[in-house]
C-alpha cells in the first residue's frame, strides 16, 4: 500500500521541474523530438492527489481558483486553515504537508529558511508576467522566487471625520492624547514598527535594543488611550460601525465597509509611510503536485480571480491588470500606481530579525 | 474457628479495585500528568517549537519572577477574580437562601429556571451583553432616552473594560455558585433553628450563629468554584474586556497563539497559574470533606 503510494504520489524536486521545462521547451524547439517532449511531459505531470493548500479561512471559496477547476475539472483542491503564520510554521513541523502555503510578506525570509518549500518555477505561471514587479521583487529570497504575490493591501489609519479632527497626517493620531478611549491597535507585533517609523527610527524593523525599549516605553506610555486590540476584521468593523471607536489601524478594506455604512470615514495615508502588506503563495518541498500547484497560483493569479477578490473582499490583488467595481476602492488602492505599494510611497512589510524579541516585547506592552 | 472464618481468611486475587481505577488514573496520566508534564518541558526549553537544539534554561521563570509585567497582570486578574467571586457569593447566598428555606413546593422549578441560561450558548450570553453595554447598546440607550446622557457622550466604559469582564462573569457564574450554597443550606438541621428559636434567639442572631457558620463550607466551596475557572478566564475578557480587562489567561492564550508565539513564557504561566490553582484545589477538597462531616 505504501509502494502503491510512493508511486502514485512521486516527490518532484525543483530539478525535476526544471528538467520538466527543459523537457517541455526541448520538444518545442526540436520539432522532430516532439513525440519525447509529450512523453516527457506526460512523465512529470503524472500527478495524482488532491491539492493541498494551506491558507486563511474565507479564501477557499471556488471564485478564487475558478480557471484552476477549468483546467482541472472536478479537482477542487483540499483547504487546511492557519491562523497565522506561526500557527502554519507548527502546523508543517507536526507533520503536515501541503503543496501550497500563504504566508504574508514579512514571514518570506523565515518560511524559505524553515526547510518546508522551494522556490517556484515562474514558467509556468502564465499570469506571472502581469503581476506587480515590485511586489514579484518582494517575494524573491537569495535571488529566488519563493513568493508568487497574490492579496494586498495598506495598514494605515481609518478615521471618522465628524469626530476627529487630526493635527497632521501622521501615525501620531493612533496616539492622540485627544481621543483617550476610542482608538484601536492591530494586535500584533508590528506596533513596535509603527512606534519606530513614528519615533523617527532608520530601521524600524531592526531597531537597536534602545531604540525598541524606546518604542516599547512609548507604547506603553499609550496604551491607556487604546479601546481594544483588535485581531479579527470583524470585531474592528463592528466596534467602529457601533461607535466604539473613531480611529483605528486598519486595512483599506474597513474603510470601504464603514463608508458603505454611511459613516464619515476617511482613510489616512500618514506622512511617515504606511505599511503594505502581501500575501505571498509558497510552494511546498518536494510536493508531490508541482503542476496543480502552479496551476492553483495561476489561476489565483488571473484577472477573473483577482477582480473578484477586490469587488468581494476588498483586498488588492497582485494582477495590475485587474480593476475592482468600486471607484472607491480603486482609488484607496492607489492602483492606478503600481508603485504605491512600496518606497518611498510605502513600507512593504519585511523580514524581523529578531521577531522573536519584537513578539515578547509586544506581550509585554498589552500585559503591562 | 468456623467453617465460614477458614474461608474468609483464604487469600484470593482482587481485581476490583484496580479494575474501576485502572481506567480513570490512566486516563488522569495520559490527559492531565503528561500534558502538563509536556508544559514543563517547554518552560524550560526542553522541548521548543524553534527548530533545532536548545541548552535547558530556567530563563522564562526567572523572567516572570522578576519581572512586573506578567506578575503584574496575574495580580490585576487575582483582583478582579476576588471582587467577583465576592460580588457573586453575596449575591448569590440570598437567593440559595430563599430557595431553600421558602418553604415552596416549586423550589425545583425555581432551580431549574436559575440555571436556565445555560441551556443556551456560553458565547451566545457573553456576545448578547456586548448588545446591552454597548454606546448604542440598551443601557446607553435607556439614558439617553430618560435625559441622563447625551446621544453624543454615552458612556463608553460599560464595553471593553474591566467592569464589562466583571459584569459578565458575574452573570454567567451567579447560579454555578448558588447551587453549592444551595446544598449547603438544603441540608442543614432545621431542629437546630427551632431549638435556638426556643431559647430566646432572634430570627437574626439564629442567622449569625446558626446557619452563616453551618453554611461557611459551602460558602467557601462556591468562592472557589468561580475563584479558580476565572482567574484564568480568557474568552470573556477577549469579547468584552478591550484593553483595560486583559486578563492573565489572555496572555497565556496569546503567548502560544497570536502573533509570533512564544511557548516558553506562555508554558512557564500557565504552571503559575496551575501552582496557584493546585492549593486552592486542596483547599476546596479540605472544605468539602468538611462539610460532609459537618453534616
Amino acid at each position: 500500500m505504501e509502494n502503491e503510494r510512493d508511486l502514485t504520489e512521486r516527490r518532484l524536486s525543483r530539478h525535476d521541474l526544471l528538467k520538466l521545462a527543459a523537457a517541455a521547451g526541448g520538444a518545442g524547439l526540436v520539432a522532430g523530438r516532439a513525440g519525447a517532449g509529450r512523453a516527457a511531459l506526460a512523465r512529470f505531470t503524472a500527478e495524482s492527489g488532491t491539492l493541498q493548500v494551506l491558507d486563511w479561512a474565507g479564501y477557499e471559496v471556488k471564485q478564487l481558483w475558478q480557471p484552476y477547476l477549468k483546467k482541472y475539472p472536478g479537482q477542487a483542491p483540499k483547504f487546511t486553515f492557519m491562523t497565522n503564520e506561526a500557527n502554519a510554521l507548527a502546523k508543517l513541523q507536526a507533520g503536515l504537508r501541503p503543496d501550497v502555503v500563504r504566508p504574508y510578506v514579512g514571514y518570506i525570509q523565515d518560511f524559505a529558511q524553515s526547510g518546508f518549500f522551494q522556490p517556484w518555477t515562474p514558467a509556468l505561471i502564465s499570469n506571472f508576467k502581469h503581476l506587480n514587479r515590485g511586489m514579484v521583487k518582494a517575494g524573491q529570497f537569495g535571488g529566488k522566487q519563493w513568493g508568487i504575490p497574490a492579496d494586498w493591501g495598506f495598514d494605515a489609519i481609518l478615521y471618522r471625520t465628524d469626530k476627529v479632527k487630526p493635527k497632521a497626517r501622521s501615525w501620531g493620531l493612533l496616539f492622540d492624547e485627544r481621543y483617550k478611549g476610542k482608538i484601536a491597535w492591530f494586535d500584533d507585533l508590528n506596533a513596535l514598527v509603527v512606534a519606530g517609523y513614528y519615533l523617527g527610527f532608520k530601521k524600524p524593523y531592526d531597531q537597536s535594543d534602545a531604540e525598541l525599549k524606546r518604542s516599547q516605553d512609548f507604547l506603553k506610555s499609550k496604551k491607556h488611550l487604546v479601546r481594544m486590540f483588535w485581531a479579527s476584521e470583524t470585531d474592528l468593523d463592528n466596534a467602529f460601525a457601533s461607535g466604539e471607536l473613531w480611529i483605528a489601524y486598519a486595512w483599506p478594506n474597513d474603510w470601504v465597509l464603514m463608508k458603505g455604512k454611511g459613516l464619515k470615514v476617511e482613510y489616512m495615508y500618514p506622512k511617515e509611510g504606511p505599511i503594505s502588506w502581501i500575501g505571498m503563495f509558497m510552494l511546498g518541498k518536494n510536493t508531490p503536485r508541482p503542476q496543480h500547484a502552479h496551476a492553483f497560483v495561476d489561476a489565483w493569479s488571473s484577472v477573473q480571480s483577482a477582480k473578484w477578490l477586490e469587488d468581494n473582499y476588498g483586498y488588492g490583488e497582485a494582477n495590475t491588470l485587474a480593476r475592482p467595481t468600486s471607484s472607491d476602492l480603486l482609488k484607496v488602492l492607489k492602483l492606478t500606481n503600481p508603485r504605491a505599494v512600496q518606497e518611498p510611497n510605502a513600507h512593504i512589510d519585511r523580514h524581523i530579525p529578531r521577531r522573536s524579541l519584537y513578539a515578547r516585547m509586544w506581550e509585554e506592552v498589552k500585559a503591562s | 474457628m468456623g467453617r465460614g472464618e477458614g474461608q474468609l481468611k483464604r487469600p484470593r486475587l482482587d481485581l476490583a479495585t484496580p479494575g474501576l481505577l485502572g481506567l480513570p488514573l490512566a486516563w488522569l496520566a495520559a490527559f492531565f500528568i503528561v500534558p502538563i508534564a509536556i508544559v514543563g518541558a517547554y518552560s524550560v526549553d526542553a522541548l521548543s517549537i524553534v527548530p533545532g537544539k536548545h541548552p535547558l534554561t530556567l530563563d522564562g521563570w526567572r523572567d516572570l519572577l522578576h519581572g512586573s509585567v506578567y506578575l503584574g497582570l496575574f495580580w490585576k486578574s487575582m483582583k478582579m477574580s476576588l471582587v467577583v467571586s465576592g460580588v457573586v457569593v453575596v449575591l448569590a447566598y440570598p437567593l440559595a437562601y430563599f430557595l431553600a428555606f421558602s418553604g415552596t413546593k416549586r423550589k425545583y422549578v425555581l432551580l431549574l429556571i436559575l440555571i436556565a441560561p445555560f441551556l443556551t450558548s456560553y458565547l451566545l450570553r457573553v456576545l448578547a451583553w456586548k448588545v446591552i453595554l454597548g454606546s448604542q447598546g440598551v443601557v446607553n440607550t435607556f439614558l439617553v432616552w430618560i435625559g441622563l446622557r447625551s446621544p453624543d457622550d454615552p458612556i463608553s466604559a460599560l464595553l471593553y473594560s474591566r467592569f464589562a469582564v466583571m459584569l459578565v462573569l458575574a452573570y454567567i457564574w451567579l447560579p454555578f455558585v448558588a447551587l453549592p450554597i444551595f446544598v449547603s443550606l438544603e441540608s442543614l438541621d432545621t431542629r437546630l433553628l427551632e431549638a435556638a428559636s426556643d431559647l430566646g434567639a432572634t430570627r437574626w442572631q439564629a442567622f449569625l450563629r446558626i446557619t452563616l457558620p453551618l453554611s461557611l463550607p459551602g460558602i467557601v466551596a462556591a468562592f472557589l468554584f468561580i475563584f479558580i475557572p476565572t482567574v484564568g478566564e480568557f474568552v470573556t475578557p477577549s469579547l468584552v474586556g478591550g484593553t483595560s480587562g486583559y486578563m492573565y489567561g489572555n496572555q497565556i492564550s496569546d503567548l502560544f497563539g497570536t502573533g509570533f508565539p512564544d511557548w516558553r513564557t506562555g508554558s512557564v504561566l500557565a504552571l503559575f497559574l496551575l501552582a496557584v490553582v493546585v492549593p486552592l484545589t486542596v483547599v476546596f477538597a479540605r472544605v468539602s470533606r468538611t462539610e460532609r462531616v459537618a453534616h
